[in-house]
């Protein structure tokens, strides 16, 4: 028998252990050369995001201040109503930089459910959106001590309420959303009423226009149902302590204690269920309706015929992949989305200027945003291998196929998109004059064409695994995003200096000329890098394989 | 003179100061049924890598086939297989569509490649289930998925690691069967195992290494008698293994230091 049995630990003890783990698994994987120049991408996006962070501390001390010294109470809800959309918004929409560490696994200890509970909480403390709006809420307390050090009891208790509920709902949108997305019915139901819903944006300015005198009223009878959102409740419990109205703040803070408790309950339902150990990935389909598609499989025609086996079926994964993966599929539905947002908004008068936008301007514009966007994953192509890597090395094949398969996929992808997106700014602000037209569909081919061998030399050196079809817990390979970043800005900057020197030359014909020289020789230049990208996917084969096995 | 179907020298793998591999000279008969023992940590998956195209040797040759696989990679690759460690599947694909993916890479046409999947599929067990994806099959299902792929183009040297590890006593007997049928037909089987029995029982020749170094190869037989002395002796294999790579002086285990446990 074992002389001493384990004692329970307090979940402090517990947490700091975590804590300690995660620095660990960081500072580790720094210690590695390649994870270095991770390191330089890392801290260049620090010092960016500090520097967003920073300024708007100094916006909301200020906020703080003149609302209190000022006696514009009313404004400090919307201090509030700022902090609260981006802490619950901004991890939904950049869930793939957090630091990867599945959670999940923390349940393999003897952790009692209110320590996996505290820890899950103190996780959501750590994310950037939460470590932002601390500093934020900080500077706003500052801010108020410096005006009014009266109020400075009531805004910390409010405070603390506010971070409380803040963090308890974030965790429990996040843990939700993955449930919501870890099943296929449920993340078309999503994506499609998504889509639905940034469409609908289109239709605001339109019915404000014809119908804003009607539903001013309705607007003016809903708005102050907001005054009971959590944003609001803080900023009039901060705004009666100014006051000394003590009634008003006790209503407030009560009000704020509801809410936590509220999403508390929630939360401790939806980490309950994960405890027990709940499943969220996909379930088998009954076999009958799997037998037909196999047959299905079997009689149709081979549609990738022209090529060869091995680009046809590294082209065949692909699609599965894309059509599997929730994230990817999501980047992949947004450019058009975007493009028919744009292309509503400029439709008419600008909102600044009074003046239609040329499509000759905006036709360019949206095509490169189309770029930007959709070449972004090609510079940590191998992302969501994992282990399947080995497959490509020991296959009978030269890893140009792959790069060919891959890189085949993206062009159709990007093909479809582009089309798409041509006809809907045809229909919404009519084509542009024919010389621009091919100068910019010249120009995509010189820009994709061209950036694809440098994100297959990225994807080979600087590969980084992400978690297939997961949102959270995902962050980019660092050096791929700024080969990504740096790459797109000469590309972009060559085009635009290109796509002007027509209208500095007064030769319409000069661009659509030039970028067909480009396009040409980035071809050539594709096609020639091939088999010396091979050979550098050879040579690079251990830290790819070491990479996406872990 | 059997035709050799392995073959490498002074093949030798470092990893900065540690040399994981040091100047084996392996060599395995056509159809022969091998086994490649050691600790953890010999260097066993460091050459089965390096034999396969997933590593590169800092030293040394590897013939396959009567091919050097230096120069000739690709046509290497097209006659082998391989169950690599962790399997290496694609695991956001079902069984079928990746039999089909490694069926495409290894350049069989599409038919072939259907047809041959279904049957592994079928002969494996994995039919049933053909709308479920890798990710969601046990480990004993993904372990046969991956011999599934591993034989599907019908190579002559089939590389398993730890092939059983995981499958089930019914599932790893037709697999043994299987195994056995490819060796009768002149495939020759490189396998790594733990398990000294299983070895024991497929394998005609074993080969062990240990701390880098080869310090075994042979028939079974002829390492039995190597340890016993005389031909024909009941030596076991575990019996053998444990006394050529017990004879470098590593202290072993002592149970006392964990009384607390007991």
């Amino acid at each position: 028998m074992a002389d001493v049995v384990p004692s329970p630990i307090g979940i402090l003890t517990q947490v700091r252990a975590v804590a300690g783990l995660r620095w660990r698994i960081l500072r580790n994987g720094l210690r590695k050369e390649a994870n270095r120049l991770d390191l330089l991408g890392l801290i260049l996006v620090g010092v960016f995001s500090g520097l967003f962070v920073l300024g708007l501390c100094v916006v909301f001390f200020a906020g703080a201040y003149a609302v209190l010294s000022e006696g514009r109470f009313g404004w400090f809800g919307l201090l509030f109503w700022g902090i609260f959309l981006f802490w619950q918004l901004f991890p939904i929409f950049a869930a793939g930089f957090g630091p990867s560490f599945e959670f999940r696994s923390m349940l393999r200890f003897p952790l009692n459910l209110t320590a996996f509970y505290v820890i899950g909480l103190a996780y959501g403390l750590a994310d950037f959106s939460a470590v932002a709006s601390v500093c934020w809420l900080t500077s706003m307390t500052l801010g108020v001590a410096a005006a009014r050090p009266a109020v400075l009891p009531a805004m910390l208790s409010v405070v603390a309420l506010f971070l409380l509920l803040n963090v308890t709902l974030e965790r429990l949108l996040g843990s939700w959303l993955e449930r919501l997305l870890s099943r296929r019915r449920t993340r078309e139901l999503f994506f499609a009423l998504f889509i639905l819903a940034m469409v609908s944006l289109n239709l605001i300015e339109p019915t404000m226009r014809h119908y804003g005198g009607l539903l001013r009223p309705l607007a003016q009878r809903v708005v102050p149902y907001f005054a009971w959102f959590p944003p609001s409740l803080a900023g009039r419990a901060i705004a009666a302590a100014a006051e000394a109205h003590f009634g008003w703040l006790a209503l407030g803070s009560a009000g704020l204690l509801l809410y936590a408790a509220v999403f508390s309950v929630l939360l401790w339902r939806r980490f309950a269920s994960q405890y027990r150990g709940e499943e969220l990935s996909e379930t088998a389909a009954p076999a009958p309706a799997a037998a037909r598609a196999l047959r299905q499989a079997e009689d149709s025609s081979d549609r990738l015929s022209a090529l060869s086996p091995q680009v046809a079926a590294v082209v065949r994964k692909e699609f599965r992949y894309l059509t599997r993966n929730s994230f990817s599929f999501f980047t992949l539905i947004m450019p058009p989305v975007m493009v028919l947002i744009f292309g509503t908004m400029f439709a008419g008068k600008h909102p600044t200027s009074e003046h239609s936008v040329s499509p000759e301007l905006l036709f360019p514009g949206i095509m490169a945003y189309l770029v930007l966007i959709l070449m972004g994953p090609a510079y940590n192509c191998f992302a969501f291998e994992g282990r399947g890597i080995q497959t490509y090395f020991m296959a009978p094949l030269r890893f140009r196929d792959v790069f060919l398969g891959k890189n085949l996929m993206l062009l159709a992808v990007l093909g479809v998109e582009t089309v798409l997106s041509l006809v809907m700014l045809a229909w919404l602000l009519g084509l542009p004059s024919l010389p621009v037209f091919l100068a910019t569909m010249a120009a995509i081919v010189f820009a994709v064409i061209g950036q694809l061998s440098i994100a297959n030399w990225s994807s080979v050196t600087f590969p980084r695994k992400l978690e297939f079809g997961q949102m959270r817990g995902q962050r980019q390979s660092g050096m791929a995003v700024l080969m990504a970043f740096a790459a797109q800005f000469v590309f972009g900057g060559v085009s635009a200096v290109v796509l002007f020197s027509g209208r500095w030359t007064g030769n319409r014909w000069l661009p659509a000329e030039a970028f067909s020289v480009l396009a040409v020789a980035a071809v050539g230049g594709y096609f020639a890098s091939l088999d010396a990208l091979s050979r550098v996917a050879e040579e690079k084969k251990e830290g790819l394989i070491e990479a996406l096995c872990r | 003179m059997p035709e050799i179907a392995i073959r490498t020298q002074k093949l030798t793998r470092r990893f900065g100061n540690l040399t994981a591999v040091d100047g084996i000279d392996l060599q395995v008969a056509a159809g022969q049924f091998f086994g490649f023992l050691g600790p953890n940590g010999a260097g066993k998956s460091t050459t089965i890598k390096m034999l396969t195209g997933l590593l590169a040797p800092t030293a040394g040759s590897m013939d396959l086939l009567g091919l050097d696989f230096a120069a000739h990679p690709v046509e290497v690759k097209r006659q082998i297989g391989v169950v690599p460690e962790g399997m290496g599947l694609l695991e956001r694909l079902t069984g079928s569509e990746y039999l089909q993916f490694v069926g495409r890479m290894y350049g069989l046409d599409r038919t072939t490649t259907q047809r041959r999947a279904n049957e592994l599929l079928d002969f494996m067990q994995l039919a049933d289930r053909p709308k479920t994806l890798i990710a969601d099959y046990s480990h004993g299902m993904q372990k046969k998925l991956a011999l599934a792929a591993a034989v599907i183009h019908g190579p002559r040297i089939l590389f398993l690691d730890e092939p059983f590890e995981g499958v089930d006593a019914l599932a790893a007997g037709a697999l043994k069967a299987l195994l056995g049928r490819m060796t009768e037909r002149g495939t020759t089987i490189f396998l790594t195992s733990h398990v000294l029995e299983i070895v024991e029982r497929l394998c005609s020749h074993v080969a062990i290494i240990h701390k880098g170094r080869l310090v075994a190869q042979g028939s079974l037989d002829e390492l039995r008698a190597g340890i016993s002395g005389e031909a024909g002796s009941k030596t076991t294999l575990e019996q053998v293994f444990l006394s050529i790579v017990g004879q470098d002086g590593t202290e072993r285990p002592r149970l006392e230091e964990l009384s607390w446990l007991m």
